[in-house]
């Protein structure tokens, strides 16, 4: 038997780096995880049987944004009328290069995955979230790149950059329905994307910031945590940098 | 069916304050005789496709009741 009052969140990127942080936290909070990525880990495997009944896994691929967002809200994973709370959007590729050198294939391949893969999934959240009347909330995990600029990240930071723009539209068209969205921008972590940075790099960037470190990845889950709780039933439309002040 | 049609239109209209209809016909048109607004149609259609199993919007948007019914085959 559930536990009704439970939220139920949809996480996409579940099984490593910032996602698999984010993942524990809303599990340590209590939120029910529908946790979709490419292959399941031992990591997120570990979590699911420490919070047995709590978190639920589906193989999805992003890099088809229509299969994707039939896999997850077509069949049974998450069914219609069953209550979306809130959706997280984590999961993204990163395709480094320099603007002269721009491959168009893998740059369309990173847009599917970061950005028409997530707007799919939040037209199928909204939708399930009016359906059953739910207040639901949207965070979208955005970069700090697209603020301040990093040489070779240009085509990510514009997948990102245009993600932040969807969900300022989002949370206008949607907060009539009580439905908000946010974007949470992490600075340089020592996990996932990031480790392909040679020491030199990631020392370069940490040196740019005012606390003169890489962003915790446990302080952005937090953020994304309180973004999509009862706390922050006021906040939509923003964009938090969880950055060590980059800017 | 446009009893079932009655029900989900009047629990929308509910939703966003406005009175119950008593009835509709197959002429009613959604925007002008319901009040419907770009966010209550989108209510509607997704109650229709949870209640039919049909997307009726996918398309194109009904103008009518009529409309409706004929994207249900009935």
């Amino acid at each position: 038997m559930q536990n009704k009052t439970t939220k139920n969140v949809l996480l996409s990127g579940a099984s490593k780096g910032l996602g698999l942080c984010i993942c524990g936290k809303l599990l340590k909070s209590g939120y029910r995880v529908y946790a979709i990525s490419r292959t399941l880990s031992g990591h997120l495997r570990e979590l699911g049987e420490a919070h047995k009944g709590r978190l639920f896994f589906k193989e999805v691929d992003l890099s088809d944004p229509i299969g994707a967002a039939n896999a997850v809200f077509k069949g049974d994973f998450i069914p219609r009328a069953f209550p979306l709370d809130a959706f997280v959007s984590n999961a993204a590729q990163s395709y480094e290069d320099i603007v002269s050198n721009i491959d168009e294939a893998k740059l369309e391949g990173m847009f599917k995955v970061n950005v028409f893969s997530p707007m799919l999934l939040t037209k199928y959240a909204i939708r399930n979230m009016l359906l059953n009347r739910r207040p639901g909330s949207i965070v979208h995990i955005s970069s700090i790149c697209a603020h301040t600029g990093y040489k070779g990240l240009s085509m990510y930071a514009a997948t990102k950059g245009a993600i932040e723009s969807f969900s300022i539209g989002t949370a206008r068209e949607w907060g009539r329905r009580g439905i908000r969205s946010n974007t949470v921008s992490p600075g340089f972590m020592e996990i996932g994307m990031a480790t392909s940075l040679s020491d030199e790099d990631a020392d370069k960037i940490r040196r740019r910031n005012s606390l003169k470190k890489a962003a915790d990845p446990e302080s952005v889950a937090d953020t994304v945590a309180f973004l999509i709780s009862d706390g922050a039933s006021s906040i939509t439309g923003q964009n938090v940098c969880v950055d060590c002040g980059s800017r | 069916m446009l009893k079932e049609l009655l029900d989900i239109i009047n629990s929308i209209r509910k939703n966003s304050g406005k009175q119950p209809l008593e009835n509709i016909s197959e002429t009613t048109n959604l925007r002008e005789d319901l009040g419907f607004d770009s966010f209550d149609l989108a209510e509607l259609e997704v109650n229709i496709e949870d209640r039919f199993g049909i997307d009726v919007f996918e398309k194109d948007i009904p103008i009518s009741v009529s409309d409706i019914l004929k994207k249900l085959g009935r």
